[in-house]
């Protein structure tokens, strides 16, 4: 994969993506850079630090909450938790999306 | 919100969360170098790896940080600790200010709590109070315009006929009857109400409920009764109480509800026991005749009406819809007693006005002194503020060197006047509470002389009051950490930097001169307006009212609606002369049918060659039994006083005042001249002495004619309240009397005493308010404002230290010294002086209204605050200038 290959994020959509992840399963800050890295098969590029600004801004929004926890190989590592305030604004972002999403690719599609 | 709340939480742990962030980032990249490990890459490019993965962890650290911080809030943190340490530093400059702003601040505080609870702050419950008006009449009376807010219940029901813009009607009244029966009863005071009046509430009672309009008609209303929450709580101890019967007066009430707590219906003053309907106690009036036409004549004004605007109707809409109402309802009176004045002279007319007397166009004297009291509070705010500016000023100039020697190293100005500003809040601040703390100690005192019966003055828990003081304090900050922070941010560098701790600066100290003038003219206005109120309580105390209150105690009788034929009232009366006179202590004691302040009686009069009497003025009696001019000391000039013979039967007798017989037979001996009372059929009531005049309503009032009837011969009863001169103080002896005088009393009837003089003295009340608070005002500026001055001459004399040597080495003598000093204190006070007292000259004619026989613009008063304005300025003047005496020319001479 070349770098050239990698995509920038869509403005606001980190946050979403965060959230997504989260729901899942609660996870550190370097689980959810795998995580993105993983399922989007690379394609999305961050660049992991910003995460970290992110997550900071979301928990004083109050949609995620954040603890210390021992990691499986007993390392101490900060885990981030969804709220339910922001599993209710990660459905209001989805069904957004999906609808930008629908409209965009509705003009893109060829004629 | 939430999040604003979050962030805040986050800036006060904002260090651990700094060291949270970096431990989240080592574990991260101590991953991705694991993770770079087992992919097999270089040892030596592992980190650089990992870098790169997390990309710049700087910009990282710093948008996270900003997440948490608050620059200003920073800022704010780190001036607000300077301060605290500025503060801690000095502590009497610090307690200086922080006592004077407090004063200020609590004089207001205490003030404001008065004034909101007697003319602005709507009742408790009161729903949309801005729409509800009480209803003054106006009418013209013989030249004079008269306002009341006394009601016939005819004319009320007149005005929800005659009137189209209101959408709520409701009489009221507060009664003094008798609650309960036997030892347990008391007398009380009792809200007598439309059911309509509690539709202008929102609330429910806190048990059963209130009055309805089936309950509540004429003539008679139904025997139902509503407690107030607290009497219920107190006296029944809150018990289900429904249905049980509570005696009100002669009335026996069902219990039907009790109000919620707090609600007082609109008491002005004391809270009401009970509520009952209007019409129930109208309709049990002990006068049967009253009862029975209450509704239908327009003889007994004794109820207020209020009501509310319906949406859109103006206040001046309203005014004139009532005042068109008022004309007819005057009409239809004149269709029943056509003897009256008619509509096109009486000019009738209404106002919708506040539903508090005290800010409505009826409003007494004592209110509107009060308001003056509340300016003048604030005059003591501004004073106490240019005192702490001037202050403040004093510290900035000392510490300029400081100041410049920051604005030299980059601090810029906007962040130096936070500091100042903040320096001046955190005074403000901590002066507010000490303000609180007056104002809540002081809230007792002004208790006690400005409002009777009202309930507690809390202070800190009242939060109008809060804000108020808040309020203050925010702008005594703003005021006086604006001028110096303003001289603090400016100036010039490099001579500040240059300078020592002497140059003063003139343009700075012009500005102190300024604030020390103004501190001077506002407390002499505050003296001349102590000084003429003063004078005023002293020309009433010293009135010859024609007779004592000191020594006399007045009793008065409440038969609770028992029906008493005049025979059983005639032997009553006599009864309680007999056993007044027989307790010792008691010197003499008379019946009276009017006691002065507390009601009149008049009636026609006809005197031969005088067409109408009532032209010449008010003629008032006074029906009496023989002693009455013993008792009162009222001194009978000429001729002789009633004796026992003056009784049914024999020859009508009268005495008049000296004023009276003057006025009716202007050059003749009134001695022996023929009246005729009541009307011009009845024989001639021979006039046999004339008494020194007396006052008889008001001290203020116009002045009214006198004459004294026996009570056997004109009225025979017992009379409106039984007077007994004691051999002094009567004050032990009240409880006594009350004993003996009640044990004659029939059935649950009973007798009040107290003593006279507690009646006159409320009377007095107004100009009593006025010195009192304005003597403590203007003292409290004197005092303030002295402190001022010292301050600032000490600081410039500190300042001159190096000219003074100078000077004194130069050859001057002390006492050259000392009047150079002196002199610019005194000039101060005098340029002070001079604009106070051309202020005092032009308020004078405000202000005149509330004096008594005393000119607002008194010479002798203006002279003396002058003159003590000055001895004031000179003594605050020379302790400092004593010390520049000492100014030691040696270390002047070397220094340069």
């Amino acid at each position: 994969m070349t770098p050239s290959s990698r995509r920038d994020l869509l403005p606001g959509t980190l946050d979403m993506l965060i959230l997504k992840t989260l729901v899942a399963q609660p996870m550190h800050g370097y689980g959810i850079a795998q995580h993105l890295q993983r399922l989007s098969e690379d394609v999305i590029r961050v660049e992991e630090g910003s995460l970290y600004p992110a997550l900071q801004r979301m928990r004083q929004k109050g949609w995620i909450k954040a603890e210390w926890r021992q990691t499986p190989n007993n390392q101490r590592a900060r885990y981030y938790t969804v709220t339910s305030a922001g599993r209710k604004h990660l459905g209001q972002q989805e069904s957004g999306f999906l609808e930008l999403l629908t409209a965009i690719g509705r003009i893109m599609r060829p004629a | 919100m939430r999040e604003w709340l979050n962030r805040l939480r986050d800036w006060l742990r904002r260090e651990e969360l700094d060291r949270e962030l970096t431990e989240e980032l080592r574990f991260h990249r101590e991953q991705l170098e694991r993770d770079a490990k087992g992919e097999g890459a270089p040892a030596e490019s592992v980190p650089y790896l990992a870098r790169r993965r997390l990309g710049n962890l700087t910009r990282v650290h710093e948008e996270a940080r900003d997440r948490w911080s608050w620059p200003w809030l920073d800022h704010f943190q780190k001036d607000l600790r300077y301060a605290f340490r500025g503060l801690r530093r000095s502590p009497g400059f610090s307690a200086t200010v922080i006592v004077t702003l407090g004063l200020g601040i609590g004089a207001n505080a205490a003030m404001f709590g008065v004034v909101d609870r007697l003319m602005f702050r709507p009742f408790p419950y009161m729903r949309d109070a801005s729409t509800v008006h009480r209803v003054y009449l106006t009418w013209q009376d013989r030249e004079r315009s008269r306002t009341s807010s006394a009601f016939e219940y005819t004319r009320y029901l007149d005005l929800t006929k005659f009137t189209t813009s209101f959408s709520q009607f409701a009489g009221f009244a507060t009664r003094r009857m008798a609650v309960g029966v036997g030892d347990a009863s008391r007398e009380r005071s009792v809200a007598v109400v439309n059911a309509s009046f509690f539709d202008f509430f929102d609330m429910r009672p806190a048990l059963g409920r209130f009055f309805v309009a089936a309950e509540d008609v004429t003539p008679k209303g139904a025997s139902v009764v509503v407690l107030e929450h607290g009497f219920w709580q107190r006296e029944f101890g809150g018990r289900n109480v429904l249905g049980e019967t509570l005696h009100v007066r002669n009335i026996p009430c069902v219990i039907i509800g009790v109000a919620p707590k707090g609600f007082v219906g609109v008491s002005e003053n004391e809270p009401p026991a009970v509520f009952i309907p209007i019409t129930t106690s109208a309709g049990n009036e002990p006068n049967e005749r009253m009862a029975a036409t209450y509704y239908k004549t327009y003889n007994w004004g004794w109820m207020s009406v209020m009501l509310r605007r319906k949406p859109g109707v103006s206040v001046a809409a309203a005014s004139q819809d009532l005042s068109q109402a008022h004309v007819r309802s005057w009409n239809a009176e004149l269709a029943i007693e056509p003897r009256g004045t008619p509509a096109s002279v009486a000019r009738p007319a209404a106002v919708a006005g506040s539903l508090k007397t005290p800010a409505g166009p009826d409003a007494g004297l004592e209110s509107k002194t009060l308001l003056w009291v509340t300016g003048v509070a604030v005059i003591v705010m501004l004073i106490a503020c240019a005192n702490v500016a001037n202050l403040m000023l004093a510290r900035v100039l000392r510490r300029r060197r400081e100041i410049a020697v920051r604005l030299a190293l980059g601090v810029s100005r906007k962040r130096l006047l936070a500091q100042c500003l903040t320096e001046s809040m955190l005074l403000a601040a901590l002066g507010c509470v000490a303000g609180l703390a007056i104002a809540q100690w002081g809230g007792a005192a002004l208790r006690h002389i400005l409002v009777r019966n009202s309930s507690a003055l809390d202070v800190v828990t009242d939060w109008r009051t809060l804000v108020v003081a808040a309020g203050f304090a925010l702008a005594a900050g703003l005021l006086t950490g604006l001028a110096p922070a303003y001289l603090a941010g400016r100036g010039e560098l490099a001579a500040a930097l240059k300078a020592g701790a002497r140059e003063g600066g003139a343009h700075r100290s012009r500005m102190r001169s300024a604030l020390l003038v103004v501190q001077g003219a506002l407390s002499v206005i505050l003296l001349v307006g102590a000084g003429l109120f003063v004078k005023s309580l002293d020309h009433v105390r010293d009135l010859p009212m024609g007779f004592d209150s000191e020594p006399v105690l007045y009793a008065t009788t409440n038969m609770r609606g028992m029906r008493t034929t005049e025979a059983q009232q005639e032997a009553l009366g006599q009864a309680l002369l007999t056993a007044g006179q027989g307790i010792p202590g008691v010197e003499s004691a008379a019946w009276v049918s009017a006691a002065p302040f507390q009601s009149s009686s008049a009636t026609n009069l006809h005197v031969e060659g005088i067409d109408s009497v009532r032209k010449l003025g008010r003629f008032t009696y006074q029906s009496t039994t023989p002693d009455f001019f013993k008792t009162m000391n009222t001194r009978v000039l000429r001729g002789r006083s009633f004796t026992a013979e003056d009784r049914k039967g024999t020859p009508r007798v009268a005495l008049v005042s000296d004023a009276m017989g003057k006025a009716l037979w202007p050059g003749k001996d009134p001695i022996g001249q023929c009246m005729r009372v009541g009307n011009d059929t009845v024989p001639c009531t021979t006039v046999i002495g004339i008494a020194e005049n007396a006052v008889e309503r008001s001290f203020s009032g116009e002045k009214g004619f006198m004459y004294y009837l026996p009570i056997a011969q004109y009225e025979p009863g017992s009379g409106y309240a039984l007077m007994l001169r004691m051999r002094g103080d009567p004050r032990p002896h009240q409880e006594t009397v009350r004993k003996v005088l009640q044990a004659v009393m029939p059935g649950q009837s009973y007798i009040r005493v107290q003593p006279f003089d507690e009646i006159i003295d409320t009377e007095r009340r107004s100009w009593k308010v006025g010195a009192t608070m304005f003597v403590a005002f203007g003292v409290l500026a004197l005092l303030v404002a002295a402190v001022g001055l010292y301050g600032v001459i000490t600081y410039n004399v500190a300042q001159r230290m190096h000219e003074l040597g100078v000077r004194i080495a130069l050859g001057a003598q002390a006492v050259h010294v000392m009047r150079l000093v002196v002199g610019q204190g005194v000039r101060f006070a005098l340029l002070g002086v001079v604009i106070g007292l051309g202020l005092a000259l032009v308020g004078a004619k405000w202000i005149q209204p509330l004096l008594f026989q005393q000119s607002a613009r008194d010479p002798v008063t203006y002279g003396l605050v002058a003159v003590i304005l000055l001895m004031v300025a000179l003594l605050a003047s020379v302790l400092p200038a004593r010390r520049a005496t000492r100014a030691d020319p040696n270390s002047a001479l070397r220094t340069d």
